[in-house]
């Protein structure tokens, strides 16, 4: 019981240094540096990596280069919401501007609309106050989706004596804002898509062939 | 909840509603014997009839329902799910409000400036409350409210006056 106290000590312990360690943000080329080889998370922890991504430091550009735009990261973590309902939410605001995006979720009445609106404003801050951006109305969402959370599993009382298992539904929403007006996408029609569809076809390879 | 668990259970509760059905109907195992074969239609009991048929069709409303044939594939799904019909529209009918710069909708009336008068109101509200005393109090004259420095005109002669100890809001005209 003690050997186990020491050895859940230990890894608390090499948890708290990695994340000292994060926290310093120590200089790497255009990487994150990796703090640790250990695999420290579990899995109830899930996948951070949204947050991390607002880590990455970028080489200093030669001067004749233009120059990059500044992007900023953020997510929020078990909404209680459905994934798929949220994702209508995500669908709608991609490629508009952060101006244009908080007006339309202003005035849309799902309870996934007011979430993103704050998750957007907190972005918008954040961009401005450490991510180097000048103009906060200067930014569009490059990316907006949303994915599933933990879900806590409740249950559902049928007749007959028979029950189901219902799932009390969470769910995560990550944000890319860039900075910068919107690439302007021309719409796709569905002759230019089968088109693709037909060109990947062909350039398939048939492996261990003649 | 084990999946091996749920299986047992669920297998165990449709073999007890299959032999209470059955008991129901009157097949029970002791009777499982070689009967005495009878000539006539009287011999056999009517009442159990009736009963005999209302658990068939009971049985047979069971397996007439509808049920999907196949597993709707993912692709499938997602044709439904994301065709423009259902995905969330636009709306084009916003608008900065022209006093305080909010976001507006073009037939609705404006959070913020309605929030605020909203507030007012309630202060003054408060006020007649605490004047009338009691519930359905009220005299029955006209109200009217002033704010500082402001005196009852001669047209405000008989009527109730709230005072607000506060400079007059812009919005609310006193003519």
């Amino acid at each position: 019981m003690a050997a186990s106290c020491a050895v859940g000590l230990g890894v608390s312990l090499a948890r708290g240094l990695v994340r000292y360690a994060e926290a310093s943000r120590l200089l790497a080329p255009c990487r994150v540096l990796p703090q640790s080889c250990i695999h420290t998370t579990t899995a109830l922890e899930g996948n951070k990596n949204w947050e991390r991504k607002n880590r990455v430091l970028h080489q200093p550009q030669p001067p004749e280069e233009t120059r990059r735009a500044a992007e900023v990261y953020h997510c929020r973590r078990q909404i209680k919401y459905s994934k798929d309902k949220m994702w209508y939410l995500a669908k709608m605001i991609r490629g508009m501007t952060i101006e244009q995006a908080i007006a339309q979720l202003e005035f849309n009445d799902k309870k996934g609309a007011a979430i993103i609106k704050e998750v957007l404003l907190e972005a918008q801050e954040m961009a401005v106050k450490s991510h180097n951006v000048e103009y906060k109305s200067n930014l569009y969402v490059a990316e907006s989706f949303s994915g599933k959370g933990q879900y806590l599993k409740r249950i559902r009382i049928h007749g007959r004596g028979m029950f189901g298992i219902m799932d009390k539904v969470y769910c995560h929403y990550f944000v890319k804002l860039v900075e910068g007006v919107a690439p302007k996408e021309e719409p796709r029609t569905g002759f230019d898509q089968a088109k693709e569809y037909v060109q990947q076809l062909r350039n398939r390879t048939i492996i261990h062939s003649l | 909840m084990s999946a091996t668990g749920l299986m047992v259970f669920f297998r165990r509760s449709f073999l007890h509603l299959e032999s209470r059905i059955l008991q129901a109907i009157g097949f029970n195992n002791r009777a499982v014997v070689p009967a005495l074969a009878v000539q006539g239609p009287g011999i056999f009991p009517q009442p159990h009839r009736n009963e005999e048929t209302e658990e068939h069709s009971f049985l047979d409303n069971i397996f007439w329902m509808a049920a999907p044939k196949k597993r709707r594939t993912i692709e499938i799904n997602r044709c439904r799910r994301r065709n423009p019909q259902k995905l969330i529209q636009t709306k084009t009918n916003i608008e900065p409000c022209s006093e305080c710069g909010n976001l507006k909708q073009k037939h609705v009336l404006c959070g913020f400036c309605y929030e605020k008068v909203r507030r007012e109101t309630a202060i003054i509200r408060g006020q007649i409350q605490a004047q009338e005393g009691k519930p359905l109090n009220n005299p029955a004259v006209e109200t009217v409210v002033l704010y500082e420095g402001e005196m009852p005109a001669d047209t405000d002669a008989g009527k109730r006056i709230v005072e607000r100890k506060r400079q007059r809001p812009s919005w609310f005209t006193q003519y």
